[in-house]
């Protein structure tokens, strides 16, 4: 574990969007969104809405925040720092690694 | 310098208004009056919280520690009685005096109730809180025959929410198709005639008549000679705004608080926000939103105004609404738009419809392709010029003609 779980090949995720990595990959209680920001950067959090049952990996990705594709609260890709109702609580955020071009995932780590 | 502030409603409106002056570095008293347990959110009123798939609390608007963390006095179950502006104050129902430099009116809406004969019933129910929902749902049991008067988003949703429950619906509203404004009328007909595909059945006829009966409620629609006769009835006919405390303290009232870009009200330590408030511009009356999102965005400005800071930008309008297992969503205005692009098939979700002026996105509304609504509200706010095209082709990539495009003018 200590190199983390490879989850994705970087060029599978488009920027400005999210996949989703199914939880019987990542151990986690919960799917996993690899979320990629304009700037290309790669940030992991809990997949499902805090809110209500919606895809954060479905969600529009830019400056630093995902917003919720079904009611538009957006979380912080770095914190999973909720931004606006109506959901209230965090994401649970994820560290992530990429190297040589490759997506590893450290669930429960902080980024 | 404003050192106490006083919000009147726990709605979206007043819940956002403290997070707002919270987040923007109010360091004074804060206090939140509410009428309810605790302030909860509106919309899941006509669809998990009616179906009774969700309790209160998973829909509260903001946890009890939340509320601690904030620092924010909530006095619920209670209500302002009076504003006491020439003391700095307010006073509540029970005579508690609280101090107050500005008073913040979320007072929100109460369901409108048309003058029509019988409409006392107590089989005829509306739906605007917790409590109606509660009774609502108790009505809703298989096999009840349920009259929805008025097919609006609120009437709509609990058609789809009612007869998922097993009941036997029947909806009506004079406008054919309702909400074709909102949606386009292309779309609002295809979402009004999912109500008879699933089982729904409309006429389209107002309600000249109710009158109890020992085996349910009698309901006269207008050209048929018999009355229909149902257990339980909904009017969904929209809602009026709750302005009887502004009245009282003698502010500017005109079908809604009157206030101005800043959330001001005719008394500069009053404010006003949500559904109660109704913006006045170089003295033109604007039509109140009453969606969910422009209350939260109304909380934000109120904040900025009370902090002295520059207020939220502009953005497009924005609702969605859930009925018969489709999201749909809508941004900016499709009502008047010459212009079309669709996008996937009309009536095949997930499609979307783009609305264009002069070469511009000016609304979008789409049904179970959200990503469609979140590129069009770019469009919109940032004035980009886009092919309709563009928008049409299935295999162009919605984000790529946004992002990296900075603004091109102004909404």
């Amino acid at each position: 574990m200590s190199n983390g779980i490879r989850v994705a090949a970087l060029d599978d995720i488009p920027e400005g969007e999210g996949i989703s990595i199914d939880r019987t990959v990542t151990g986690t209680d919960d799917d996993i969104a690899l979320l990629r920001d304009d700037d290309g950067s790669v940030w992991a959090l809990n997949n499902t809405c805090t809110h209500a049952e919606a895809s954060l990996a479905e969600g529009w990705v830019e400056d630093g925040y995902v917003e919720c594709p079904l009611h538009s609260s957006k979380f912080c890709l770095k914190t999973g720092t909720v931004q606006g109702l109506p959901a209230t609580r965090d994401a649970v955020a994820h560290r992530i690694e990429v190297r040589d071009g490759d997506v590893y995932l450290f669930p429960h780590k902080r980024p | 310098m404003v050192t106490r502030v006083v919000v009147a409603g726990g709605g979206i409106a007043g819940v956002s208004t403290v997070s707002a002056l919270r987040a923007g570095g109010f360091a004074g008293d804060l206090t939140l009056v509410d009428a309810g347990e605790f302030p909860y959110d509106r919309p899941p009123l006509s669809k998990d919280y009616l179906a009774g798939r969700t309790e209160l609390k998973s829909i509260a608007l903001q946890t009890p520690q939340w509320f601690d963390d904030q620092r924010v006095r909530l006095i619920t179950e209670a209500s302002i009685a009076t504003l006491r502006t020439d003391l700095g104050a307010v006073e509540l129902g029970d005579g508690t005096i609280v101090a107050a430099d500005r008073v913040v009116l979320a007072t929100g809406g109460r369901a409108s109730r048309p003058p029509i004969a019988g409409a006392n019933s107590p089989r005829i129910h509306v739906l605007r809180t917790a409590e109606d929902a509660e009774r609502l749902r108790a009505a809703l049991v298989p096999g009840a025959r349920v009259l929805i008067v008025g097919g609006g988003l609120i009437g709509a949703e609990v058609a789809s929410t009612g007869s998922a429950l097993g009941c036997e619906v029947v909806l009506s509203d004079p406008v054919w198709p309702p909400l074709g404004r909102a949606f386009g009328s292309e779309v609002a007909a295809w979402l009004h005639g999912m109500h008879e595909t699933q089982g729904v059945t409309t006429v389209h006829a107002p309600v000249e008549a109710f009158e109890d009966a020992e085996d349910g409620i009698r309901v006269t629609l207008a050209g048929e000679d018999a009355p229909r006769i149902f257990d339980a009835a909904l009017l969904a006919v929209g809602m009026a705004p709750e302005t009887a405390l502004a009245e009282s303290a003698g502010l500017r009232v005109d079908g809604g608080i009157v206030v101005d870009a800043g959330l001001v009200t005719s008394n500069p330590a009053v404010l006003a926000v949500g559904d109660a408030a109704r913006r006045c511009d170089d003295g033109v009356l604007a039509r109140r939103s009453e969606h969910w999102e422009a209350a939260q965005l109304d909380g934000q400005r109120a904040a900025a105004t009370i902090l002295g800071v520059a207020p939220p930008a502009d953005t497009a309008p924005w609702f969605w609404t859930d009925r018969y297992g489709v999201h749909v969503e809508v941004v900016g205005e499709l009502g008047h738009a010459k212009q079309f692009a669709d996008r996937g098939v009309l009536g095949e979700p997930p499609f979307s419809v783009f609305a264009m002026d002069s070469g511009r996105v000016v609304g979008a509304v789409s049904v179970d392709d959200p990503t469609a609504v979140r590129a069009a509200r770019r469009m919109i706010d940032r004035a980009l010029t886009i092919d309709p095209a563009q928008l049409s082709d299935a295999a162009t990539d919605l984000r790529k003609l946004v992002r990296g495009r900075p603004t091109e003018g102004t909404i």
